[in-house]
């Protein structure tokens, strides 16, 4: 089979083309889709379908590099993928049981939904009230409190009630000039 | 596993999310990815890190959103190792876009990057309707990029001697309407 390359005389009339000056502006590449790439690299379309393709893989010196290079790839056997890149991406997907518990419905998508930042101020909150009830009942509880503070009340009201008898009885001898 | 075996996966329990079905996908499409991957990025001398993380990409992007675009997937239209090549492609390209972003140092650049193109390689003034596009795609892939015929052949799924016939009708045509129309009226 002869596989030669064309004549030369071929690739300068092309390339003399190619350096004349566009009278009108060139047009912009068509936007193709990957499933219609993938499409046409399968030799799916047909003529018509495959044109618009065409043209914009011959616009593209990106896209006409690419159709070659995945034509290559999916012509040959692979080397296997590094074990990492298996395990990274297995990760992304887990088991059923895993994402009903992470889900959880409307209260845990209530929960869960919300901010990390405002699960630590929750979390806070909690253990700042077990501390300070641990510590209220340590220290004896409301009634223990009350109680110490009405001794202390009356201890101090008798003392003052002595201390106005004695102050009473200074006067009455200061008035008599004793 | 390989890419044969891609075809083989069942696409509702993949998109419904199953973990079975998804590991099976990813030890079956892990190959085609990676080497998709590193193909698209080897002209850049990227570290093994991006390639991992660009393969990671593509895995994220066909799982994110409760797998749209793997729901997106026809399989009356493509195979879904040649689809899967093509989306690998687009993440890989979008990846070094992201990349490239950050400051990246010029001796990391490739240099064909930072050459001012031969815009007139590309600028052909051609009537419209003169050549078909496969025409014109053909003669790219031989002259501008003086690819082999063999390889164009494959790409193309037709045999070489079509790809010789395309050719040579399609420089009968230029040949015929050039030698009328050429403005320094040269023939």
């Amino acid at each position: 089979m002869n596989t030669q390359q064309p004549q030369r005389s071929d690739k300068e009339l092309w390339r003399s083309l190619a350096i004349q000056p566009p009278v009108a502006p060139v047009s912009t590449p068509i936007a193709v889709s990957e499933v219609d790439l993938a499409a046409w690299l399968e030799g799916r379309l047909t003529e018509e379908a495959a044109g618009p393709v065409e043209a914009a893989v011959a616009a593209d010196p990106a896209l006409r590099r690419a159709a070659l290079d995945l034509a290559d790839i999916l012509g040959k056997p692979l080397p296997a993928a590094p074990e990492r890149m298996v395990v990274r991406a297995r990760a992304l997907v887990g088991f059923e049981a895993e994402r009903k518990i992470s889900s959880g419905g409307l209260i845990g998508r209530w929960l869960f939904g919300r901010s990390w930042h405002a699960l630590q101020q929750g979390a806070m909150a909690v253990v700042a009230v077990v501390i300070a009830t641990g510590g209220f009942v340590v220290g004896g509880g409301l009634s223990e409190s009350l109680a110490r503070q009405g001794e202390g009340y009356s201890a101090t009201e008798t003392a003052s009630t002595t201390n106005t008898a004695s102050n009473e009885v200074s006067e009455f001898f200061a008035g008599d000039g004793i | 596993m390989g890419v044969a075996e891609l075809n083989q996966i069942d696409l509702r329990a993949l998109t419904r999310g199953d973990k079975r079905t998804w590991d099976a996908f990813v030890i079956a499409a892990a190959p085609l990815i990676n080497a998709v991957v590193r193909r698209t990025l080897s002209a850049y001398r990227l570290s093994e890190d991006d390639v991992m993380d660009a393969a990671q990409d593509v895995f994220v992007r066909l799982c994110a959103q409760d797998f749209r675009l793997l729901k997106s997937y026809d399989p009356a239209r493509a195979g879904l190792p040649t689809w899967l090549s093509v989306v690998s492609r687009s993440c890989a390209i979008d990846h070094l876009r992201r990349r490239r972003q950050a400051t990246e140092p010029i001796d990391d650049v490739p240099e064909a990057f930072l050459g001012v193109e031969d815009r007139h390689i590309e600028k052909l003034r051609i009537p419209d309707g003169l050549l078909t596009a496969r025409q014109i795609l053909v003669l790219k892939y031989l002259y501008d990029e003086e690819r082999d015929v063999m390889e164009i052949a494959r790409l193309l799924s037709v045999d070489a001697q079509t790809i010789r016939s395309t050719h040579h009708k399609a420089l009968l045509r230029l040949r015929a309407h050039f030698r009328d129309d050429r403005p320094d009226g040269g023939g």
